[in-house]
C-alpha cells in the first residue's frame, strides 16, 4: 500500500514567514498613546501653568475656575440644563416605549424606525429647525400665533431662546437613546414573570407596576444617565441656543476662552471637571447595566405580553403623535420649507417657492466648496482608519495572539469618556504650539475625528470578531495558509458586511461632529458643520437648511453606496458556524 | 524510528498543567485514538501536535525532525498536516468546491491539476453534486465529509481529528465512522483521533491512547486495553466493569475482607498494600446454587435489582460486605430481588490491577 505524501509539494512551505506581530502592536500601541494619552497629559499640564511667555506651576487656573461666579454659573446651568433634559427625556420616552413594546398601537414597525432614523440629524440642525418654527420674532409659530390674533409685533407665544427651550430642544434629540434602551428591555423581559405576577392575584396596574417596570428601571436609568451626559458635553444646541437668549452652559464657557483674549489655561481647567463627571456618569450607567439580578435568565419565553389599549387608544395614538411631530416631523419639515422659500415667514404657494438658497450655497458662497470637500475628505480618511485600527486591534484582542493586547483594547475604548469640546482644547493644546503647527490644517481634525470615532468603530469590529469562529481561521493555517493570508482570505471576507457598517458608522458620526471641530478650525479648513454654525450667527437660516439637507444626503447617499458596491458586499452569503 | 513521536510533552496554561508529560510512538499509517474523559487534555495534545499552541516542555518529532520544543514551534502552515474540527470550520463564503481546493491552490498547482484533484476526492466522498453548493446549503453529515475531502486533499503527512462525530446524530456517527476507516485505508494517513466515545475509539482505532488528567494512562491495541487493561481507571473506562479490592494473596491470588478468594490468571497484582481486580459483567458466571469446583473464585450474595433486557438481564448482586456487583445472565436465568444467587469469576477473566 503506497503512502500517499508528497514531501516535494511542501518543502517550499516550510520557509518561516517573518512575523510582523509584534511590529503591529509597537505601531498601534504609539498610535493610540499619540491619539488618547497624549492630549490628555497636555489638558492636565496646561492646566497647571500660566499664559503667556514664561510659562510657569500655578493653581491660578483652578483658583478662578472655582471664584469666578460666571464659570460657577455656567457650570451649574449646564448641570441643571443636563438633568431637566433627562428627566424630560425619560418621561417622553419610556411611556412611548412601553406603548410601541407592550401595547396594540397601531403602526408600531413605523414608530420605531422613525425613532431610530432620527439618530442620524445632526442635534445642531435640530436646534436650528426650533429656531426656525419657535424663536421670538421670526418663529413660524410666532408669526401664525400674532397675524391669527392680530397682536403687535413684538408679542410671541413661545421663546425658543430660554433655559426651557434649551432643554427641550435638546431632549428632543436625547429621548430615542432612552427609547431604544427601555423598548428593547421591555422587549427582553419575558411575559411569564408578569403572568407570574397576575395568576398570584396582582391586577394589571399592580403587575406594571411591581413587575414590569422594576424589570426595566436599569435601562430607564442607563438611557437616562447616557440623555444627560449627552446634554451635558453639546456644544451645538446650546451655542445656537443659549447664546441668543444670553446664557452660558460650560460647553459654550469653555469655547468663549479662547475668543480673544484666549485663555487656554484656565479653558484647560474648565475642562476637567466636565472630563471627570463623564467618567463617572459612563462608570455609573456601566454599573447598572451591569447588574447581575437585573439580567433576565434564559431567553426561552413567549412572545411579550401585549396590552389592549381598547378606548384608550386614541390618547394614545395622540400622545405618540404629538411627540413624534413635535421632535421628528415639524422640525424636518420646518428645514425642507425654509430651504425652498424666500424668507421664513413667506407662506408656502407657487411664488414663494425659490432655488434661491441653494444657488447661493452650491455657487455663490465661497465657503461651500471647500467645506464640502473638507467635509468629504476628512469624513473618507477617518472612517477608512479608524475602521482599519479597529480591525486590526480586535483582531489582536479577541484572538489574543500577543500578551500586551488588551491593552490596546483598553486604549481605543478611552475616548468615551472624553467629551467632545474637552478634547478641543486638549488638542488645541498638544498641536497648536511651534513644536507641532497642526493647527490650521486639516490633521488637527483628522487627530480628533479618529480619536473620537475610536470607541465605536472599535466596538462594532470586537463584536464583528468574535462572530468569526476561530477554528475557521486555524483552518486555514494548518492547511498551509500563513497568519496574513488567513486573514485575507477567510476572516476579511467574513467580515466585510460588518467593516462596510461600521466604516458609515464612522463617516455619519464625523460629518457631523461640531464639538472638538469648533475649536480646531480656521478659515482654511472650514466643514459643512461649521459653517453652518457661522451662517446662524449671520441669521442666514435659508443657506443652513440647504446645507443641512446636503449634510443629510451625503450621509445617506455614502451608506447606501457602500453597502450595494459589488466589492464590498452583496454576493452570496450563507453564514454558518 | 516512529513516524511520529511525542517526548516529555508538557503544557501549562498558567499555573494549570494540562499536558503533564505524554510519550508517544505512532507509526506511519497507523490510525491512534486518543481517549479520556472531558478535561484530560486530549483537545490540546491535539492542537500540540497541529502547532497551534506551543509546548512547555519536550518535543514533538515528525519523520525524525522536530517540529515544537520548548524554544521554538513551526507554525501550523509549516507542517503539512491537516485537521477537522469540531465544529468543521467549513468557510460559509466559499462553495464546496471553492473549501476543497483552497489547499491545493495555496500550493500552487496548476488549474487543471486542482480540478483533478478536487474532483477524485469529492468522488471519494460521495461529494460531487454538491460541488457548487456553500456550506450553509449542506446538512450536517455533508458538511463532516466537506471537511474530510479538504483535509483529504492536499494528501497530508497527518491527519489529525478532533471529536469529528460528535456533532451528528448515532445513525449518521454510525456511518461516517466507518467512512473514515474506508478513507484511512484507502488513503493511509497517520491520524491522530481525538475522541470520548469508548466505542468510536475500539471500531477505528489501529491504537487507543487512555489519557486521564494530562497524562497516558495505557497505550495499546483496542484489544489490549479492553482485554489487557493495566490500571483500574482503563478498566473503568474501556466497557463496563467490576473492580473488587483486596490484598494480595499467594501468587496471582486476591484475597477480600469477607474471605473471597480471586486467582487471576493476567495482570499484576500489586506486591503489597491494596490491589484491585476487574472483572467484566458478562464474564460473571451466576447460579443457584454453589458452583462444583474449588472454593476460589466465587461467592455468594443478595440480588438488589434484576431488569429484563430482552437479550439478557442485568442483576445487581450485593456481597456480604455491602459491596455491589453488576452481572448480566441469561434471560432464562430469572431470580427476583431478595433471593441469594452464587456468582463465579473464572480466573482466566479476572485481571489483576496494581494501580
Ligand atoms: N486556553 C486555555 N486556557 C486555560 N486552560 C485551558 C485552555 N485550553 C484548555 N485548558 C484547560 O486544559 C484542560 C484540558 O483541556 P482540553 O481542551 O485539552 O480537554 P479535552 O480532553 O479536549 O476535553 P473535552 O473532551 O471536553 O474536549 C482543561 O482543564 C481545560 O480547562
Ligand atoms: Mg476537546
Amino acid at each position: 500500500m503506497a503512502v500517499i505524501t508528497d514531501t516535494t509539494l511542501n518543502d517550499d512551505r516550510r520557509r518561516k514567514g517573518v512575523d510582523l506581530s509584534w511590529p503591529t502592536f509597537g505601531f498601534l500601541a504609539a498610535l493610540l498613546g499619540v491619539l488618547v494619552i497624549l492630549p490628555l497629559f497636555w489638558l492636565i499640564w496646561y492646566s497647571f501653568r500660566t499664559s503667556g511667555r514664561r510659562p510657569e506651576f500655578t493653581l491660578q487656573n483652578y483658583v478662578s475656575l472655582v471664584t469666578d461666579p460666571a464659570m460657577l454659573r455656567s457650570y451649574a446651568l449646564a448641570i441643571g440644563m443636563a438633568l431637566a433634559v433627562g428627566i424630560l427625556s425619560c418621561l417622553i420616552a419610556t411611556p412611548m416605549a412601553w406603548l410601541v413594546a407592550r401595547t396594540d398601537l397601531p403602526g408600531k414597525r413605523w414608530i420605531r424606525m422613525l425613532v431610530t432614523a432620527s439618530f442620524v440629524t445632526p442635534p445642531f440642525l435640530g436646534a436650528i429647525a426650533y429656531e426656525i418654527i419657535a424663536a421670538p420674532n421670526s418663529g413660524l409659530v410666532n408669526i401664525i400665533y400674532r397675524s391669527a390674533l392680530g397682536l403687535s409685533a413684538d408679542s410671541y407665544l413661545v421663546n425658543i431662546y430660554s433655559f426651557p427651550g434649551l432643554v427641550f430642544a435638546i431632549a428632543c434629540f436625547t429621548f430615542p437613546f432612552v427609547f431604544t434602551l427601555v423598548a428593547n428591555a421591555l422587549d427582553r423581559v419575558p411575559s411569564d414573570l408578569e403572568d407570574a405576577s397576575s395568576i398570584l392575584g396582582g391586577g394589571a396596574m399592580t403587575t406594571l407596576r411591581k413587575v414590569t417596570i422594576p424589570m426595566v428601571l436599569p435601562a430607564m436609568l442607563a438611557g437616562t444617565l447616557i440623555a444627560i451626559l449627552q446634554a451635558l458635553t453639546m456644544f451645538g444646541s446650546p451655542a445656537i441656543i443659549a447664546l441668543p437668549a444670553g446664557f452660558h452652559v460650560i460647553t459654550t464657557k469653555i469655547w468663549s476662552l479662547f475668543q480673544f483674549p484666549p485663555k487656554p489655561g484656565l479653558a484647560a481647567a474648565a475642562a476637567i471637571p466636565l472630563l471627570l463627571i463623564t467618567i463617572v456618569l459612563l462608570r455609573a450607567q456601566k454599573a447598572i447595566l451591569g447588574r447581575r439580578g437585573y439580567t433576565v435568565l434564559g431567553g426561552k419565553s413567549g412572545t411579550p405580553r401585549i396590552t389592549e389599549l381598547g378606548r384608550w387608544k386614541w390618547a394614545a395614538i395622540a400622545f405618540v403623535g404629538v411627540i413624534l411631530s413635535l421632535t421628528i416631523i415639524l422640525p424636518y419639515l420646518a428645514l425642507v420649507k425654509t430651504a425652498f422659500t424666500g424668507t421664513i415667514g413667506d407662506a408656502i404657494s407657487f411664488d414663494t417657492l425659490t432655488l434661491r438658497h441653494w444657488k447661493f450655497v452650491l455657487f455663490e458662497f465661497s465657503a461651500t466648496q471647500l467645506a464640502l470637500r473638507n467635509t468629504f475628505v476628512l469624513g473618507v480618511m477617518t472612517a477608512t482608519i479608524v475602521t482599519a485600527v479597529a480591525l486590526v486591534v480586535s483582531y489582536l484582542v479577541t484572538r489574543k495572539s500577543l500578551p500586551g493586547a488588551r491593552y490596546l483594547g483598553v486604549l481605543a475604548t478611552a475616548p468615551v469618556a472624553i467629551p467632545g469640546i474637552v478634547l478641543g482644547v486638549a488638542l488645541f493644546l498638544s498641536y497648536a504650539n511651534p513644536m507641532f503647527q497642526l493647527y490650521g490644517t486639516i490633521w488637527i481634525l483628522l487627530i480628533a475625528f479618529m480619536t473620537i470615532e475610536l470607541p465605536a468603530g472599535y466596538q462594532q469590529m470586537s463584536s464583528a470578531f468574535q462572530g468569526v469562529h476561530p477554528e475557521l481561521e486555524e483552518a486555514g493555517r494548518i492547511l498551509g495558509a500563513s497568519r496574513l493570508k488567513t486573514l485575507w482570505d477567510i476572516t476579511a471576507p467574513l467580515l466585510r458586511t460588518s467593516v462596510v457598517a461600521a466604516w458609515c458608522f464612522v463617516f455619519v458620526g464625523t460629518i457631523r461632529e461640531l464639538s472638538a471641530t469648533i475649536l480646531l478650525t480656521t478659515a482654511n479648513t472650514k466643514l459643512v458643520s461649521v459653517i453652518i454654525y457661522d451662517l446662524n450667527e449671520s441669521g442666514d437660516l435659508g443657506a443652513i437648511c440647504v446645507l443641512g439637507i446636503i449634510l443629510l444626503a451625503i450621509s445617506f447617499a455614502v451608506v447606501f453606496v457602500a453597502n450595494r458596491l459589488p466589492v464590498l458586499g452583496g454576493s452570496q452569503m450563507n453564514a454558518r458556524g | 524510528m516512529a513516524f511520529l513521536e511525542l517526548a516529555g510533552l508538557r503544557k501549562n496554561y498558567g499555573a494549570f498543567q494540562a499536558v503533564k508529560g505524554i510519550d508517544l510512538a505512532v507509526e506511519k499509517g497507523q490510525l491512534v485514538c486518543l481517549l479520556g474523559p472531558s478535561g484530560c487534555g486530549k483537545t490540546t495534545t491535539l492542537r500540540l501536535i497541529a502547532g497551534f499552541v506551543p509546548a512547555n516542555g519536550g518535543e514533538i518529532r515528525v519523520g525524525g525532525k522536530v517540529v515544537s520544543s520548548e524554544h521554538s514551534t513551526v507554525p501550523p502552515e509549516g507542517r503539512n498536516m491537516s485537521m477537522i474540527f469540531q465544529s468543521y470550520a467549513l468557510w460559509p463564503h466559499m462553495t464546496v468546491f471553492q473549501n476543497v481546493a483552497y489547499g491545493l491552490k495555496l500550493r500552487k498547482l496548476p488549474a487543471d491539476e486542482v480540478r483533478r484533484r478536487v474532483d477524485e476526492i469529492l468522488a471519494s466522498t460521495r461529494l460531487s453534486a454538491l460541488a457548487e453548493r456553500y456550506p450553509g446549503e449542506l446538512s450536517g453529515g455533508q458538511q463532516q465529509r466537506v471537511s474530510l475531502a479538504r483535509a483529504l486533499v492536499i494528501k497530508p503527512e497527518i491527519l489529525l481529528l478532533d471529536e469529528p462525530l460528535s456533532n451528528l446524530d448515532a445513525n449518521l456517527r454510525e456511518e461516517m465512522r466507518f467512512e473514515i476507516r474506508r478513507l484511512h485505508d484507502e488513503f493511509r494517513y497517520t491520524t491522530v483521533y481525538v475522541t470520548h466515545d469508548q466505542s468510536e475509539a475500539m471500531t477505528t482505532a489501529d491504537l487507543i491512547v487512555v489519557m486521564n488528567d494530562g497524562l497516558i494512562e495505557q497505550a495499546g491495541s483496542p484489544e489490549d486495553i479492553y482485554a489487557r487493561p493495566e490500571t483500574e481507571f482503563v478498566a473503568r473506562f474501556i466497557g463496563g466493569t467490576n473492580i473488587l479490592k483486596g490484598r494480595r494473596g499467594d501468587g496471582q491470588t486476591v484475597l477480600r475482607d469477607d474471605g473471597l478468594a480471586l486467582v487471576c490468571r493476567s495482570g499484576t497484582v500489586a506486591p503489597d498494600g491494596q490491589t484491585a481486580v476487574s472483572v467484566r459483567h458478562h464474564d460473571i458466571v451466576l447460579s443457584k446454587d454453589r458452583p462444583g469446583d474449588s472454593g476460589s473464585n466465587a461467592a455468594a450474595g443478595t440480588v438488589v435489582r434484576q431488569i429484563y433486557l430482552g437479550s439478557h438481564r442485568d442483576y445487581l448482586v450485593s456481597l456480604k460486605d455491602g459491596e455491589t456487583v453488576r452481572a448480566l445472565a441469561p434471560v432464562d436465568f430469572a431470580v427476583p430481588a431478595g433471593q441469594e444467587v452464587w456468582m463465579r469469576f473464572p480466573p482466566e477473566r479476572c485481571r489483576a490491577l496494581s494501580r
